[in-house]
């Protein structure tokens, strides 16, 4: 039951790695003033502002499919974490940071 | 951007902004669009009764009913971003003091007219048939039709037409008008003039212009002096003190 709600958890919340969440900016950021610039170019030519209306909607609820999914390709460098904590005390062996020992 | 929730957030925001940014865009845009209205204004005939205001009132006011001829192409004044027009005509006095008091406007007429593209309304406007039509066109009764329920395949237009171009002649006036003092016989330099405003899809309200700016020129015509007759009695008859009733009057009433 534990490991299901686990399951059920981390699919609700998909949560995507640092490179995967750069990553989802710039398509964001890329993909919707993409589509909203092509929105009004067709629109303008075409002289019809319907065009402009159904472009940018589209183009919106495509963005929406790509960057909100927790897509695969939003976890391509998953971090390694430290191991976990097996018992009390410092049993974590050493760790270091920028070349200095902490624990 | 970590999780599901937090990106659907940011993407809904970023499109608020774009969805502003392109209405702005287009909302500018128009001012690249020509247009070069022109409008022949004529008064047909004026003529000035006694009547009461509304059914109960004991004052009896002096009322002009204003028949005029329009000729007008205002279908350069459509563009990609215009959802209709309000098209009115206006009939103007000087006042008693014309250096303290502004002049009195009045509309006589008015009209609705929509965008090709735009979605049927019952307020539409709809066309008097053309005079030079033929004569099958003239049997269509467009009102009927609406009541059938076949809107969208309706036009508020002649076939062939274009919105924005309205040949009326002896117009009738929607509204009849008449003064604060009660008394509008014999004033005199009356003017006729064709208004709109220009309703968007976004952005402004355009006024109509007498003046070039840009692209836009301003209107060629669309005026005519008049003054007001003295009053007459009974010899009017009923028949010609008609008004046209727009489609407006629908409001409220079952579709």
């Amino acid at each position: 039951m534990e490991a299901l709600l686990d399951q059920a958890r981390t699919i609700w919340e998909g949560e995507i790695d640092f490179h995967g969440q750069r990553l989802a900016e710039y398509l964001n950021y890329g993909l919707l003033s993409l589509f909203g610039f092509i929105a009004f170019l067709v629109g303008f030519i075409a002289q019809d502002i319907y065009q402009t209306l159904y472009i940018g909607l589209g183009g919106t609820a495509l963005t929406f499919l790509i960057v909100v999914p927790p897509w695969p390709f939003f976890n391509r460098h998953p971090l390694a974490w430290l191991p976990p904590r097996t018992g009390r005390g410092t049993d974590y062996g050493e760790i270091v940071v920028d070349g200095k020992k902490v624990g | 951007m970590h999780n599901t929730l937090t990106r659907a957030q940011n993407v809904f925001g970023y499109f608020t902004s774009v969805a502003f940014a392109v209405a702005a865009a287009i909302a500018v845009s128009i001012v690249l669009s020509a247009q070069a209205p022109t409008a022949s204004l004529e008064l047909h005939n004026v003529q000035v009764v006694k009547g009461r205001p509304h059914y109960y009132s004991t004052k009896r006011e002096e009322f002009a009913h204003v028949k005029f001829d329009l000729d007008a192409d205002l279908s350069s004044v459509f563009n990609w971003n215009t959802k209709q027009i309000f098209v009115y005509i206006t009939a103007s006095y000087p006042s008693s003091n014309p250096s303290s008091i502004p002049a009195s406007e009045s509309v006589i007429w008015d009209a609705i007219i929509p965008a090709s593209n735009a979605p049927w309304h019952q307020n539409t406007y709809i066309h008097p048939p053309n005079a030079n039509a033929k004569p099958e066109k003239k049997t269509k009764k467009p009102a009927k039709k609406a009541e059938t329920g076949k809107r969208d395949n309706q036009k508020a237009y002649p076939a062939g037409a274009k919105p924005g171009v309205i040949k009326l002649e002896k117009g009738m006036p929607k509204y009849q008008i008449t003064d604060v003092t009660g008394k509008i016989a014999e004033r005199q330099n009356a003017t006729l003039t064709l208004h709109w405003n220009v309703q968007p899809w976004v952005g402004l309200l355009v006024w109509d212009n007498r003046r070039t700016y840009g692209r836009w020129q301003g209107l060629k015509g669309g005026d005519a002096s008049f003054d007001f007759p003295s009053l007459q009695g009974t010899q009017v008859k009923k028949e010609d003190l008609k008004t046209a009733t727009g489609a407006e009057r629908n409001r409220g009433s079952p579709a």
